[in-house]
């Protein structure tokens, strides 16, 4: 009979304890949202990349509102330290995600860290950033056995059709 | 007379007390110190019980395949390192030509950007934006769209 409960229920927490308290959870945040503006693709540790995805892509929301608006201006004031930031923000990522709806972000796992924590890290970035991509999209071989019978059964089809 | 006069307390402490409880539990009378330990040596046979269970032995890992492109191993939910290094280090090249043509720091550019290779020249697609000269020919797992 198991007596104990398991450790990793939350019951509906939806933010992760970061950093020393709240307000340094914000600027921890904050400086990473500033640095993946700036660079487009960010290397951190899981929990934190994971935390700081909502928050990047609600801030090209309000981007994408334009820089007339007042509240937006204010966002993009408060998140981004760097000021010269702001106009990339405004000029540069709002009108490349304009048509897209939502998911600004591609979060991937990478390999753990190679200190003695071996943390779990991850990868975020930019969709449509000018880097080289980091996974490359695979097409299905040809030469698999099921796409070797479909080609069959095409050809007998085709055979069939034409006379 | 008497050559000097001290203040003493009214009454003198009695020499005769215990030297204090600080080990174990206070409040218990006797200089019995009191501590957890085990009462008996574990055998064996516990000891393999305990140290070999399930629970504690380590798990084996069933979601390790092979990359397609380099064929290092790696686990089916977490990218290829080899890949992922060569990703890094050509994405680190590109970041310094970036940074030398902006010269100092806080020169955020308000245009895209696009990197061109060696004998490469930008399409209509890359009008208005800032083009990066890496001085290599393109690798083969950077697609030029």
């Amino acid at each position: 009979m198991r007596l104990s409960l398991a450790a990793a229920i939350s019951h509906g927490r939806l933010y992760r304890r970061l950093g020393p308290s709240p307000r340094a959870r914000l600027d921890l945040l904050r400086n990473l949202v500033t640095a993946l503006v700036r660079h487009e693709r960010l290397e951190a540790p899981w929990a934190r990349a994971d935390e700081m995805r909502g928050y990047a892509e609600r801030l090209i929301d309000y981007a994408k509102r334009g820089d007339t608006d007042e509240r937006a201006m204010r966002m993009a004031n408060f998140w981004l330290t760097e000021k010269d930031l702001i106009h990339k923000l405004f000029k540069v990522l709002a009108p490349r995600f304009q048509p897209h709806p939502g998911s600004y972000t591609r979060l991937l796992q990478i390999p753990n860290r190679d200190g003695t924590d071996r943390a779990k890290m991850a990868v975020i970035e930019l969709k449509g950033n000018p880097y080289p991509p980091l996974v490359r999209p695979r097409r299905d071989s040809d030469k698999t056995l099921l796409n070797q019978l479909l080609k069959g059964y095409r050809e007998d089809s085709r055979r069939q059709a034409a006379p | 007379g008497p050559a000097l006069a001290v203040q003493g307390p009214a009454c003198l402490p009695e020499p005769a007390e215990d030297p204090g409880e600080g080990s174990g539990v206070p409040g218990l009378l006797g200089s019995v110190l009191w501590m957890a330990a085990p009462k008996k040596r574990r055998t064996i046979e516990v000891n393999r019980c305990r140290r070999r269970n399930p629970t504690n032995l380590i798990k084996i890992k069933r979601n390790i395949d092979v990359c397609p492109e380099c064929g290092n191993l790696k686990e089916k939910h977490v990218l290829c390192g080899h890949c992922y290094a060569q990703v890094k280090a050509e994405t680190r090249q590109i970041r310094k030509e970036m940074g030398k043509k902006e010269g100092g720091p806080f020169n955020a550019p308000t245009v895209e950007t696009v990197v061109l290779y060696e004998g490469e020249k930008p399409t209509e697609k890359d009008e208005g934006k800032r083009i990066i000269e890496r001085a290599r020919k393109r690798p083969s797992w950077f697609t030029q769209n």
